[in-house]
């Protein structure tokens, strides 16, 4: 029996994507995990290995088209093996999109729920996350859908699905100014296009899409901002003719606007209280200077993870999470690791980090910072964390805040390590100090206890032989 | 009245006599529909004035008006049709018995709504008056509708205007089930003539004699320009008010009693007494009638049902002015 | 062109038409030497004499049914209503008799028939001399039904009611007679049935009205306007036959509609407007039809209260602004 190949699902929000390019063609003989074609989300693009070996017999959903996940795309199998009643099934029981828009796929982007996973990503549940990505105020009742039949006519008119949009009616319906709003004159693009395109400020009518009929996909609003970029470059003569006087309008999309938004909720929810720690990092510091003799590389984030793992063991409440008539405190520890990006901030989780060695929290972190720098994360990677640290001490702050990724019950926030004075046994002394902020939910721990975390982290930070 | 006129008469009291009893027989044999009002008895009204009307005059008559409207030139077989609400009926089927008409013939018609026609022959007198013509309008109706609104309003209004209008009641003791006695303020509904100041007259109904020396003299009245009359014809419904009306108001003699007063036999006594007719013509006269009856039967069992795709038409008169 | 008052429209029609169809003539109560509690048909009489120009006694079934036989016997009579309330009092004779017979006798007689007067709120009569009574007629089929809102609709449709064949409920406004515009002086000029008038062009909300709303509905819209809601103001004109066609054309562009008529707002005209455009016109509504009229009580007699049960311009405006959503 042929295997399906189907348009997989690459992240919480994602209803949909694009196919870009088939890397192997129909009768190729694949093995499994070969990369046979390329897709392209609001998030990320990607190539897909096939998920078994044989023959690619049929591929029935071509360039450029945009397809629901889980759709099968095509069939691989025996070669020569008959798959006339697997086409036949395909054919009655699909909801094909043959006008390869991307619009519905736009009012995801543009609503904002579709936004790369930042901190808040894992906040609710996949399935009102995947309403929120069909439209705004829908996701706020996972009830019926309305829609006035003037909407349901110009959305026919345009060639729109009205059951992807935002509804501004009453009860969420969608009524004739959300449909119109849609189906604005804008040019055809992906939404990554779209999210690129409005990032670099580049005017997506001026760019030329690559793609079928002329569809703009992210590689080319990337030339074209990168030619922008040139031609601004070439003006550099004049000394002020070539800077810039007007502003810049960003607009809120993608990962910005969900950032935006889970921020917002998040003081809005949490009751957020602050606790402050200087830690003498000597002992540490020492541990990792003959680690590294030893040919042992580990940086101080990795042991400041370790240590907050073991503290976690031991303080679960700040390892939990509120529900409407509980405190659940997570049997797992993974404690999500903040990276900064160029369009904002994401945090993949390190897994079940209380039982990893340094060693192991050193390769797995430093994996999944490359991979969210190269946009290689998947949902496994950002989805289930219990804790999050954020580390910005390569910026030099002595301290700072941080706000709690729901919905955790804490969030560690990491200075830079600083010499300065400290008093030791009575005497004046230069230590390498480090600031600890603790934010926590005052809702689901108290001060007193969240000090105790804390306090728990600064000793052995300052004892790193108790991590053993 | 002469020869002529009296065969007239006699000719069109049987038309109207065999007419209803063919008309019970079928509502009996369930081949008519709703109900009929049979005038059976009080035929010689409407023969009488029927024949001293003109074509061009009008009439409007009641719910109990087949005899009025062969009176005046209703020809059985349409009529049957339109009992039988078929298409080739005077109204298509559309009015049915109580509302049977043929204003072209100066039929203005039946009227369900006790009283309702009466203000109908009010206008067409006035129309006539209008228009200069020496027409008379004969509003038809019974001793009920005397206390019906309507009545008064239409006597006053016949009266200030000196319309050509003869308002003829034909008392027959019953308002359906209601002895008129014990709901009418005055024994002799004529005497109201007065309250309107006009004439008014009680007459034997059933002696086509009487009925004539009234109606000749308030035609001539009217045609006159000189006014409006009210005649009262007292006489008497031999069946129910309707086709299978159990008839608990009154007594089976009060009807024998009324049956001896048959303006029909009279006239017949009276044909044969002057030798008009010999008894032997009588005869042969109701045979041809009761042949006459029977074909009327069979046009109108013959005759289409009307199509119900034209049910909206006629609505409205949409034609050109 | 003459400008005139909305009842001398009235009363230089009828003196047309009488002056050109010798069947033609005038009943009611207080008509002829009055000439019309609002002088609907002052003159009339001096000019064609009492035969013509009838007053008659206060017996409405009586003077009705006397009308009846007049137009089946080759008569056009205009029979006068001095207050429309008063059509209860001849119900029968315009509802089982006017409006049937022709149908009943299967088309063989015809009922040139036109029953005209005022109705409507204005100037304080109370209950029984207040009222709206086209749904009666719009209901029981057989009449025509017209409701001009301005002297000159007045005028045409009035020619076209004495012209039509058939029992025409024309009906007239208290609040209106006073009002002045100009209106053609040709003696044919005459408005067809089943043409509505445009009496405001707008993008956003159609607004249907009729008679005396329709002016309130004009305000309304102004105030609209300075919202940035372009409202288009449709009056009937007549409701039988209805334009049906003019409101689904505005529909289809506004998406959106309001209905407001004086008479009270249950099982009114309105309902009837509405359920048509919802049944024709489905798909360009954006929101459902919105109806406005007379709250479900009589008509008080006090001012403060009238005001407070009849549809006003702020209820048109809030209304109109409702269905955009807005």
């Amino acid at each position: 029996m042929a295997t399906k190949v189907i348009m997989p699902k690459q992240g919480l929000q994602m209803t949909e994507g694009t196919i870009i390019s088939w890397l192997a063609a129909e009768g190729d003989t694949v093995k499994e995990g070969d990369p046979i074609f390329e897709m392209e989300t609001d998030k990320l693009t990607i190539e897909i290995g096939a998920p078994a070996a044989g023959t690619l017999l049929k591929i029935v959903r071509g360039e450029g088209d945009v397809v629901p996940i889980t759709e099968t795309i095509a069939f691989i199998g025996e070669a020569g093996e008959d798959i006339t009643d697997l086409l036949a099934e395909l054919e009655s029981s699909s909801e094909s999109d043959e006008t390869g828009e991307t619009e519905p796929a736009e009012a995801i982007a543009e609503s904002g729920a579709g936004g790369p996973s930042g901190p808040v990503a894992e906040s609710s549940a996949p399935a009102a996350t995947t309403e929120q990505a069909a439209g705004g105020s829908r996701a706020t009742s996972d009830g019926p859908f309305y829609s006035s039949p003037r909407a349901r006519w110009k959305a026919e008119e345009r060639g729109l699905d009205v059951q992807a949009l935002a509804g501004s009616g009453p009860e969420g319906m969608v009524i004739e100014r959300d449909v119109l709003a849609a189906a604005e004159n804008r040019p055809k693009a992906t939404p990554l296009a779209r999210i690129h395109a409005a990032e670099s400020g580049t005017d997506l009518s001026s760019v030329e899409g690559t793609g079928p009929r002329g569809k703009i996909y992210r590689r080319d609003v990337d030339a074209a901002a990168a030619g922008t970029a040139a031609a601004g470059g070439a003006e550099g003569g004049r000394m002020f003719a070539a800077i810039p006087r007007e502003d810049r309008s960003i607009p809120l999309t993608g990962m910005r606007r969900t950032i935006s938004a889970r921020m917002r909720e998040s003081l809005d929810t949490a009751a957020q209280a602050v606790h402050r720690i200087e830690v003498d990092m000597s002992e540490t510091v020492r541990m990792r200077e003959r680690l590294k003799a030893a040919e042992v590389k580990v940086s101080y984030n990795d042991i400041i993870l370790k240590a907050v793992a073991e503290s976690l063991r031991t303080h679960p409440r700040m390892n939990s999470v509120l529900t409407e008539d509980a405190i659940i405190e997570h049997g797992r520890i993974n404690i999500g690791v903040a990276v900064a990006l160029d369009e904002g901030l994401i945090v993949p989780v390190l897994r079940d980090a209380d039982l990893l060695t340094l060693q192991g929290i050193h390769s797995e972190t430093r994996r999944l910072a490359e991979l969210a720098r190269t946009g290689g994360l998947s949902q496994e990677d950002y989805q289930g964390g219990t804790f999050s640290v954020s580390n910005l001490g390569m910026y030099d702050l002595d301290s700072f805040t941080a706000i709690i990724n729901r919905p955790e019950s804490g969030i560690l926030a990491v200075g830079a390590i600083k010499e300065k004075p400290a008093a030791v046994d009575g005497e004046l002394v230069i230590r390498p100090l480090c600031g600890l902020s603790l934010t926590y939910d005052h809702r689901i721990i108290d001060g007193a206890p969240a000090a105790d975390f804390l306090r728990s982290i600064k000793t052995l930070l300052e004892n790193p032989y108790l991590l053993l | 009245m002469d020869k002529q006129m009296i065969l007239q008469v006699y000719d069109t009291m049987l038309t109207i006599r065999k007419f209803e009893e063919k008309a019970l027989h079928l509502f009996e044999e369930n081949k008519l529909r709703g109900s009929v009002h049979l005038s059976i008895g009080q035929e010689a009204v409407a023969a009488t004035v029927g024949a001293y009307l003109r074509k061009d005059d009008y009439i409007t008559s009641t719910h109990r008006g087949h005899g009025h409207a062969i009176a005046k030139g209703a020809r059985p077989d349409k009529a049957m049709a339109e009992l039988m609400g078929k298409e080739t009926g005077y109204c298509g089927g559309r009015g049915g018995s109580m509302h049977i008409a043929d204003v072209e013939s100066g039929n203005l018609g039946a009227n369900a709504i006790v009283g309702g026609g009466i203000p109908h022959a009010n206008g067409a007198a006035l129309s006539a008056q209008l228009r200069g013509t020496d027409q008379v309008a004969v509003s038809f109706f019974g001793d009920g509708a005397a206390n019906e609104g309507i009545f008064h309003e239409v006597l006053n209004i016949a009266s200030i205007w000196n319309l050509p209008a003869i308002f003829i009641c034909e008392n027959n003791q019953y308002g359906m089930t209601t002895a008129v006695d014990s709901v009418t303020s005055v024994k002799d509904i004529a005497v109201r003539a007065a309250a309107y100041d006009m004439p008014g007259e009680v007459v034997d109904g059933n002696d086509v004699f009487a009925v004539e020396k009234a109606i000749k003299k308030a035609i001539k009245r009217a045609r006159a320009g000189e006014g409006p009359t009210l005649i009262e014809a007292k006489t008497y419904r031999w069946k129910g008010h309707w086709t299978g009306d159990p008839e608990v108001y009154r007594t089976r003699e009060e009807v024998e009693e009324w049956k001896q007063k048959c303006p029909i036999k009279r006239l017949e006594e009276h044909m044969q007494e002057k030798k008009i007719l010999s008894e032997k013509q009588i005869t042969e006269k109701h045979q041809e009638i009761d042949t006459l009856i029977d074909e009327a039967e069979e046009f109108a069992l013959k005759s289409p049902e009307p199509d119900p795709a034209t049910v909206l038409d006629n609505v409205y008169d949409e034609g050109e002015n | 062109m003459s400008k005139k008052k909305y009842s001398a429209a009235i009363k230089d029609v009828i003196a047309e038409e009488m002056r050109a169809d010798s069947s033609v003539f005038v009943m009611g109560e207080d008509i002829g030497a009055l000439g019309g509690v609002f002088g609907c048909t002052r003159g009339l009489q001096q000019e064609f004499g009492k035969e013509r120009v009838r007053d008659t006694p206060i017996a409405e079934a009586g003077y009705v049914g006397t009308g009846i036989g007049a137009a089946l016997t080759g008569m056009r009579p205009i029979l006068d209503f001095m207050y429309l309330d008063f059509v209860y009092v001849a119900m029968d004779q315009l509802l089982n008799q006017a409006a049937k017979l022709r149908y009943m006798y299967g088309g063989r007689a015809s009922l040139p028939l036109v029953i005209r007067g005022q109705q409507g709120i204005g100037r304080g009569n109370a209950g029984t001399h207040s009222q709206s009574v086209e749904a009666f007629f719009t209901h029981i089929p057989g009449f025509k039904v017209a409701m001009p809102s301005t002297a000159s609709d007045a005028a045409g449709l009035l020619r076209t009611a004495i012209r039509d064949n058939n029992p025409v409920m024309f009906i007239e406004h208290k609040a209106l007679y006073a009002t002045s515009e100009e209106v053609p002086d040709d003696p044919e000029f005459a408005i067809p049935f089943g043409q509505a008038a445009v009496r405001r062009q707008g993008k956003d909300v159609t607004i249907i009205a009729t008679s005396l709303m329709v002016g309130r509905a004009l305000e309304a819209a102004e105030k609209l306007a300075a919202e940035g809601i372009e409202a288009e103001v449709i009056d009937p004109r007549t409701l039988l036959p209805l334009d049906l066609d003019t409101l689904l054309h505005s529909i289809e562009k506004t998406g959106r509609a309001v209905v407001v008529h004086e008479a009270h707002k249950n099982n009114g005209v309105g309902a009837e407007i509405a359920s048509q455009i919802m049944e024709s016109g489905f798909k360009y509504l954006d929101a459902p039809v919105v109806r406005l009229g007379a709250k479900p009580c009589t008509l008080p007699f006090s001012l403060v209260l009238e005001n407070a049960v009849v549809p006003g311009v702020e209820d048109i405006h809030t209304a109109a602004k409702q269905v955009c959503y807005k």
